[in-house]
């Protein structure tokens, strides 16, 4: 990114853009490159999931994806160059989105100890399972 | 004119946006839940699930709509640029790119319902030969008990009462089904956009519906960006 774009909030283009328009004009060069950038992260994914490493292959294709989204985000759906308020509406979602993962992931894995013990014939306290 | 500025107008319709795409993440926020949920709970499930997907089709599909996004982009620059070729051939590109999209997902949709590696309780392998080869080489010593066939025996392991696969492809079909009917709308979206393109609709000064649809667009390829290392990719 050239810092002619950077300054760049609303109004007015760069790169040749007509006068009044409406807008962040995004050059060929960048969508290009950020086309090409996450070409190469897709193959990385792809190569890193290949090798085994254990739990960390979710984390790896997480964070990977992650950066992804955010260059997506950021360059093809300009919010780099858009009002704050719209990159906290999906910032908003993603939290949540988060958080609801997490919460309901913490509290299956709280009690699934207790269902299985249960499946498998025996109450939680270990006394056989009333018929 | 309802607002003061085209500017006005224009970041309003944009925030409208926003927020329905907001609430596209909260969607899927949903099915994103029930995947870690019983991928948490069972690992085996989606280990011996991820042999039935083929990465090669998940990856060419992500290079599809990660290129489509990029068109779609370039499209809004067309429309801010006033080049009405541009943004005619930016437009028919994305949706051809997502065209190709479902096509790939045909395939891989219609090899899975032919083979019976479909969702809930209609799982049912219906031959040992039709199960993927690295699948074959791990089942191939599978104890068959009295009165069965090994076929039943592989279903009575990889189905129900077993690792439950089922429930994996309901898990799959439903995530990658949403997902592909954003797609198909976003296809919809597309021709409308196109129509309106040829009879030259857009300029520098009013090209929302553009910007929007592009906005729709890469969210549905974010979407897509999770999906793909999930389900193809982490077993």
């Amino acid at each position: 990114m050239s810092d002619a774009t950077a300054h760049d909030s609303h109004d007015h283009g760069h790169g040749g853009a007509l006068p009044g328009t409406i807008g962040h004009v995004t050059s060929v060069g960048t969508l290009v490159k950020v086309f090409l950038t996450l070409v190469c992260l897709t193959l990385a994914t792809i190569a890193v999931a290949r090798m085994d490493f254990g739990r960390l292959n979710v984390v790896g294709a997480l964070v990977i994806a992650s950066i992804k989204g955010s260059i997506v985000a950021l360059w093809f759906m300009h919010l780099r160059y858009d009002k704050r308020f719209n990159f906290f509406i999906l910032f908003g979602s993603i939290i949540f989105l988060v958080w609801m993962v997490s919460y309901i992931l913490f509290d299956t894995k709280m009690y699934q100890h207790d269902m299985e013990t249960y499946r498998h014939g025996k109450t939680i306290d270990g006394k056989p399972k009333p018929e | 004119m309802h607002f003061d500025t085209l500017h006005n107008q224009f970041q309003s319709g944009k925030l409208g946006m926003w927020l329905f795409l907001g609430q596209e993440v909260l969607f899927f926020a949903a099915l994103f839940t029930a995947y870690s949920v019983y991928r948490g709970n069972h690992t085996d499930m989606f280990h011996y699930g991820q042999y039935f997907l083929d990465w090669r089709m998940g990856g060419a599909n992500t290079i599809v709509l990660l290129f489509s996004s990029m068109t779609a982009a370039w499209s809004v620059r067309c429309a801010q640029l006033e080049q009405r070729k541009g943004l005619l051939i930016t437009i028919a590109i994305t949706w051809a790119c997502a065209a190709t999209f479902m096509i790939i997902k045909y395939f891989e949709y219609s090899h899975k319902i032919h083979i019976g590696a479909i969702w809930g309780e209609h799982f049912h392998i219906h031959s040992f030969d039709e199960l993927p080869l690295p699948l074959q080489e791990k089942l191939s010593h599978i104890p068959v008990p009295e009165g069965k066939t090994q076929i039943e025996a592989v279903n009575d392991y990889l189905g129900k009462g077993g690792l439950g696969l089922g429930t994996f492809f309901a898990v799959y079909f439903c995530m990658t089904g949403l997902h592909g009917i954003h797609v198909l709308v976003g296809m919809g979206l597309y021709i409308w956009l196109f129509v309106r393109a040829w009879r030259g609709r857009y300029n520098r000064k009013y090209y929302s519906s553009v910007d929007n649809i592009a906005l729709y667009w890469h969210i549905v390829d974010l979407i897509w960006i999770f999906l793909f290392p999930l389900l193809y990719l982490i077993g």
